[in-house]
């Protein structure tokens, strides 16, 4: 089976995968109504709006009529998306015309919610019960240490200097899938989707690893509908606060150990209570998910002439440079390296190993079915994520000519083109192998043939008629 | 156009009667060639066209035959007869913008008025210039097709509007030279080891850069090469110099300089670099430059920053003219690369590159002396800079602030109508002439302010049966729109016509511009050469009128009212130009009444 | 695959300047048809749900008085949602009691204008400042919440504010609350490529704000949004204020006339003599007639 892609966007599939009663639960959490609102694509947060007053069906033509030429692509996808997470009920009659209902516990949420406003989840420890409040730039930086640290566990526990509290089989959980293992003497080594979530920003990083952890704790057996909503409602907390851990669950407790040694939360304890302070990583959980990114300062000033200069003490963040580049020197705050051939061609080896590319034999026996996956390349847009605010300014951040020949050397190594195509053997006379090869080609489905051995490979897409053609041919 | 041609089959003739010399007729721009089929006919004819002033023709229809006939200036003319009409009016149309592309320097010499024409015979290069500007150009082309060749304009009134575009492609030209070695020259002798000798390699390219950085040896070459001594020997003598230079033994120098007196030219401090020196440095900004930050500095650094390797002895004054330092070379030389290859001349010949490289010499201090601007301007700079900002009072900029007396007259002017365009019902109904205190209406607002304070929001905000009527309201205003609109809203009149009438429309526009550009500059006429332009002109513009009519009848009915809003500013600008020489020529035939007619 | 958001900023986040007219003479006019109060729901729970569709959007609120303008919100000085309204209001009331304070007339014939020219500044100033402020910035728009009249003395600044608004791709939207249409928003929204709409029904306030207002920048490319069939921008001239198509224009200050003038009304600068037009009597019958 091929791997499961990384696609740091796709919590909102999650959500949206739950089964319909559970996603009805939900909406009546008004936190939960505001944070899948904040995901959904534009469009679609307009169309929320739109409707949010009107009872009552309304059709698909009161939508489409003002959608321009260019925008319907959009306005599928976020209708489609209003209809997966059970927002709109697509409802379609006989007169062909679709209607669309809003959900009523959604839509009664928000109405309470822009004519109040917000209301917070729990009410804040008052302050002369917690002494030594962490300011925000402390709180800050504490996140930004823990979620390092975690990180660096994650893709090379070696390197780490003190374990952390996380089981190593949740660990485990969330390597699997970015680590990949041949054997028990070979260290572990990163895989496409580990190369592609190291360059992903921190956001992305994190709903991936919230996933990962929901899913762990399904199979545990805990409520994932539960477990969202505690983990939404946690985002709409204010950052640098005290909230008293005696207001939570023992379940909701637990849970908060563990987020604590991600950076979501840091725990404090005082003469009696003890309290949690969400930081800044837990707030953006709800960030609009869609397209999101976090507005953090970058690092990287790339050169034209390839070198790269990383002002960071950060040991991640070296890590992450090695990966697709050479490490010249190491100053307390400053990375210097420099991007060279050998260096891309190793981070494009970790890109695709050969577990990516899968070859099945399916149907009976003469067809095979050829199935490739290619990388994408993802370093330009981590450097330009990254860049330093001195260059991050200047457009383009990295220089076209870094940029292009990192392009050129990507595409020296696809210089194969992946076609999906069946192969066909063993023909029964020559008449029957050469109509196949003139159908084929009549179709423009002809990939190669070898009329001495009488084998044809033909693209995929015509298989049906392919098939149904030899058939025929039979008979 | 240029690459055009044009070849047929015809007969030369010397006379109509003359039965002729059957062949091939080729014609390009520049010529006309006529090649007979029997080769050994002595009648090939090669003619250039701008030796070509007219060309005559039969008429078509009759029983004629399908003559051409090109006269020559100087008198003479070449008839010739084609198989057909058809092919007849092609070459007749050929030669026609051939004439007109060559016939404008005939035209001003023999209209001897003092016409703003171009007299000058056209170069070859401006030709292929403007040939180059058509064919990138296909908008341009047209509009020099259509007037040119139409005989509306002439050629160079064509192109005399568009120097600029001439100027800018002509920019372009200067090709990259090639620079002299960023090496330096450096005498690296190459001795075989085993006899005293001391082998130097000079090639051309090394003498034209010797020349270059050193002009006391070129001008040591121009006087002693070839009546004291021969080439060998004076190169002999120099690589000798240079030879005891690289030993850097500034005694034995002295030594044989004292003997040798060419030998001491060459180990003397160059006076000519020197007096150049001197110039530039006269020629530097006194003033100081305040944008200069620390990175400028150099001078903390000794001798530049270069590491010295000279011996440090104390030396007698009497060998300071042979001392040279490796600095001055090295400015010297990068002095000469930068200036870039300031000569073309053939490399092969010592003595044309010497002669060359001092006449530009000459001519840059000749160019200096007589350039005297450039000490007044630093003069100048050095008062401006001089006055200190502080002490000046304030420099007013000769502004006379903008008094506007009542801005409602704008708003008036062009805000009622766009009120008026929108059909506003509510304006018919003007609110109640209430008057009101302050007091009370600022009295009422503070009370539904704090009211809702104290309420909060009004819940439901709004009923969902109203919400669904302005949804519903928005969205069919919203589908009427589109249909009046199509689909981009930004979209411009123009991209809903017919593709062809906006090309034509287009096409129009511009010839229409070209034709009043050319229209007006003729104002006022002071010329009988400009007062035919204008009747040329004129008579142009008048066909332009049917033709935009065409166009308007042309199109279907649903555009006809865009097409006439678009064509309405030509129209008016076309009757502004009418009215103008309609009243010119009243004022002139007034005039004439007195004098007597036109243009003495 | 896309690169992972390749945007560094996520494209629908806004910042929304809004004006609201706080002209009291307009709002006592209108009373019976539209309540300040409820017009003041409306907004606040407009304002509200922009606020709810991204949390880093950001809303501006300009009070435009009768005699002055200010800030009255701003969401990124605010921590807690909650107290949002409140203080918002607060801030209102204390403006309309400065915004009283300033007046001297002892009662005002009809609505009376307020001042847009002021917010408009106020808002374009701000915009600025954000645009200033580095290379992530939300998307401005502003919204013009108007219901008073247009003042014909404010038309320089106004324009100079449309055409400033331009320069910065700035759109701005209007909501005309008022009964007559206004000829300076028109063109403001215009100019700018804003929406200006003229609601039909003030009870559906809100639906009209979040169907059409609420659009954001991004969305908009992709989005038909309600557009006046068309606008007349002839001119009329200064003199006798005819509608023309072509005239006479001051060079100094733009003043336009249908005739000759030998010096300009509005600002006094002197004109040359035209050349050959006094004499002259078209002779029509050289070209084609052809509107005959």
């Amino acid at each position: 089976m091929p791997q499961v892609r990384i696609v740091a966007r796709n919590f909102m599939d999650m959500v949206a995968s739950l089964p319909a009663l559970k996603l009805d639960k939900l909406y009546e959490n008004s936190f939960i109504c505001e944070a899948i609102l904040r995901s959904l694509p534009s469009l679609a947060k307009k169309y929320v709006l739109q409707l949010l007053y009107i009872d009552g069906p309304v059709t698909a033509k009161w939508l489409e009529e003002w959608v321009l030429p260019d925008g319907v692509s959009k306005h599928k996808a976020a209708v489609d998306r209003l209809v997966q997470l059970r927002i709109l009920t697509e409802t379609v009659e006989r007169k062909k015309e679709a209607t669309y209902l809003f959900n009523s516990t959604f839509q009664r949420n928000l109405q309470k919610h822009i004519v109040h406003g917000g209301v917070l989840p729990r009410e804040s420890m008052p302050s002369n019960i917690t002494v030594r409040l962490p300011s925000l730039e402390e709180l800050d930086a504490y996140a930004v240490q823990q979620w390092e640290f975690f990180l660096l566990h994650l893709i090379n526990s070696a390197e780490a200097e003190k374990s952390t509290n996380i089981s190593s089989s949740m660990m485990k959980v969330f390597q699997r899938g970015l680590l990949s293992q041949r054997d028990d003497k070979e260290p572990p080594k990163l895989t496409e989707s580990g190369f592609q979530f190291l360059l992903m920003d921190t956001n992305a990083q994190l709903w991936y690893i919230v996933r990962e952890y929901i899913s762990n704790c399904e199979e545990v057996g805990v409520d994932t509908a539960d477990l969202i909503s505690f983990l939404l409602e946690l985002s709409f907390h204010v950052t640098g606060k005290a909230y008293n851990l005696n207001t939570l669950s023992d379940r909701q407790r637990s849970i908060t150990k563990d987020l604590a040694d991600l950076g979501l939360v840091k725990l404090q304890q005082g003469r009696k209570e003890s309290w949690f302070i969400p930081t800044k990583l837990a707030t953006n959980l709800s960030i609009s998910l869609a397209d999101s990114t976090s507005r953090k300062q970058g690092f990287v000033v790339v050169e034209t002439n390839f070198r790269m200069y990383a002002y960071s003490t950060s040991k991640l963040h070296c890590e992450i440079l090695r990966l697709f580049s050479r490490i010249e020197y190491q100053l307390p705050n400053l990375i210097v390296c420099a991007i060279n051939k050998e260096s891309l061609y190793k981070a494009f080896q970790n890109g695709i190993t050969a577990d990516q590319a899968s070859i099945a034999t399916l149907h009976n026996g003469k067809i095979h079915l050829f199935f490739f996956q290619t990388c994408k390349m993802q370093i330009i847009s981590f450097l330009q994520q990254n860049a330093h605010p001195r260059v991050a300014e200047r457009t383009p951040t990295v220089p076209e000519n870094v940029t292009d020949q990192m392009r050129l050397w990507e595409s020296d190594l696809n210089r194969v083109e992946m076609v999906p195509a069946h192969f066909y053997d063993e023909f029964p006379s020559k008449d029957v192998f050469e109509a196949a090869c003139d159908f084929a080609r009549e179709y423009g489905g002809l990939l190669w043939e070898n009329p001495k051995k009488m084998r044809i490979v033909v693209k995929a897409e015509i298989f049906t008629q392919m098939k149904e053609f030899l058939r025929k041919q039979k008979q | 156009m240029a690459d055009k041609q044009v070849m047929k089959r015809a007969k030369y003739k010397s006379s109509v009667k003359d039965p002729g010399v059957a062949g091939v007729l080729k014609l390009n721009i520049e010529r006309f060639v006529f090649m007979p089929n029997d080769p050994k006919a002595s009648t090939k004819l090669n003619v250039e066209f701008r030796m070509i002033t007219g060309h005559k023709f039969t008429k078509e229809g009759s029983s004629k035959q399908a003559l051409l006939n090109l006269t020559q200036e100087q008198g003479g003319n070449y008839i010739f007869e084609f198989d057909s009409f058809a092919d007849r009016d092609v070459c007749r149309e050929f030669v026609a913008a051939a004439i007109a592309f060559h016939s404008e320097a005939g035209k001003a010499t023999t209209e001897n008025s003092a016409a703003l024409v171009n007299s000058e015979q056209l170069s070859r290069a401006e030709t292929e210039r403007r040939i180059k500007l058509l064919q990138e150009n296909s908008e341009l082309q047209r509009l020099h097709r259509q007037f040119v060749f139409g005989g509306i304009l002439t050629d160079a009134e064509f192109w005399a509007t568009r120097k600029k575009l001439l100027d800018q492609n002509d920019n372009r030209r200067p090709k990259q030279r090639v620079a002299l070695k960023n090496e330096m020259w450096t005498v690296k002798p190459l001795s075989d080891g085993q006899s005293n000798r001391v082998t130097f390699n000079l090639t051309p390219e090394i003498i034209h850069q010797i020349f270059a950085e050193k002009p006391a040896v070129r001008q040591a070459y121009l006087s002693f090469v070839p009546n004291k001594m021969t080439e060998k020997e004076f190169w002999t003598k120099y690589s000798r110099a240079e030879y005891l230079h690289s030993t850097k033994n500034v005694v034995a120098a002295a030594a044989e300089a004292a003997e040798d007196e060419e030998l001491a030219v060459f180990l003397k401090r160059d006076d000519m670099l020197a007096n150049e020196a001197r110039r530039k440095i006269r020629r530097v900004d006194p003033t100081v430059d305040m944008e200069a930050d620390e990175g400028d500095d150099y001078i903390h650094l000794p001798d530049h920053g270069l590491f010295q390797n000279e011996t440090k002895d104390v030396l007698e004054s009497q060998y300071e003219p042979y001392r040279r330092s490796f600095s001055q070379d090295l400015n010297q030389h990068a002095a000469v690369v930068l200036q870039g290859r300031l000569v073309d001349v053939e490399l092969g010949d010592p003595r044309s590159v010497a002669e060359a490289l001092s006449r530009t010499k000459q001519a840059e201090v000749s160019d200096e002396i007589s350039n005297r601007n450039l000490e007044k301007e630093l003069s100048d700079r050095i008062s401006r800079i001089a006055e200190i900002e502080d002490l000046q009072g304030p420099r007013d900029p000769a502004v006379a602030p903008l008094s506007i007396k009542d801005p409602r007259d704008y708003f008036d002017s062009q805000q009622a109508n766009a009120v008026k365009a929108l059909g506003d019902a509510g304006s018919g109904a003007k609110p109640l002439k209430s008057s009101v205190s302050p007091r009370e209406a600022y009295g009422s607002l503070t009370d539904l302010v704090s009211d809702i304070r104290v309420m909060g929001l009004s819940e439901p905000i709004m009923n969902p049966e109203v919400a669904l009527k302005v949804l519903n309201g928005l969205t069919q205003s919203i589908s009427s729109t589109k249909f009046h609109l199509g689909k981009n809203p930004r979209e411009s009149v123009l991209d809903s016509l017919p593709k062809v009438t906006k090309e034509e429309l287009l096409h129009h526009w511009t010839s229409v511009q070209e034709l009043l550009k050319h229209f007006w500059s003729s104002y006022p006429i002071t010329t009988k050469y400009l007062y035919t332009k204008v009747t040329r002109l004129k008579d142009a513009m008048s066909q332009v009128y049917p033709k935009l009519q065409e166009i308007k009848e042309s199109v279907q009915s649903d555009f006809r009212h865009q097409v006439s809003l678009l064509v309405h500013p030509m129209l008016q600008a076309l009757d502004a130009a009418f009215a103008h020489y309609d009243a010119d020529v009243q004022k002139r035939s007034a005039k004439s009444g007195e004098r007597f007619n036109g243009f003495g | 695959m896309t690169p992972v958001s390749s945007k560094l900023y996520t494209d629908d986040v806004s910042l929304l300047m809004v004006l609201i007219d706080t002209n009291p003479f307009f709002w006592n006019s209108v009373k019976s048809t539209l309540a300040f109060s409820t017009f003041l729901s409306n907004v606040l729970a407009f304002l509200n749900s922009i606020l709810l569709l991204n949390q880093l959007n950001q809303v501006v609120v300009i009070a435009t008085g009768y005699n002055s303008c200010d800030y009255i919100f701003d969401s990124s000085d605010s921590q807690s949602q909650t107290q949002r309204v409140e203080q918002m209001l607060q801030k209102l009331e204390e403006f309309v009691d400065k915004d009283e304070s300033l007046g001297r007339e002892d009662s005002v014939d009809g609505p009376g204008f307020s001042l847009l020219s002021g917010s408009l500044s106020m808002a374009l100033c701000y915009i600025q400042r954000v645009f200033r402020s580095g290379p992530l910035h939300p998307q401005p728009r502003i919204l013009c919440l108007h219901g008073s009249p247009d003042g014909p003395g404010q038309y320089v600044a106004v324009m100079n504010s449309i055409f400033s608004a331009q320069r910065s791709m700035v759109p701005i939207d209007s909501c005309v609350l008022g009964a007559q249409h206004s000829a300076f928003l028109q063109q403001a929204s215009y100019i700018t490529g804003g929406v200006y709409l003229k609601p039909q029904l003030l009870d559906g306030l809100f639906q009209y704000l979040a169907t059409v207002f609420a659009t954001d920048l991004h969305s908009r490319a992709f989005l038909q949004l309600p557009k006046p069939a068309g606008v007349d921008f002839r001119a009329s001239c200064f003199c006798h204020k005819n509608t023309i198509d072509m005239g006479y224009i001051c060079s100094v200050c733009l003043s336009i006339f249908c005739k000759h003038q030998k010096k300009c009304s509005t600002c006094g600068s002197v004109f040359g003599q035209a050349q050959t037009q006094d004499s002259s009597t078209p002779d029509r019958k050289r070209k084609t007639p052809l509107d005959a």
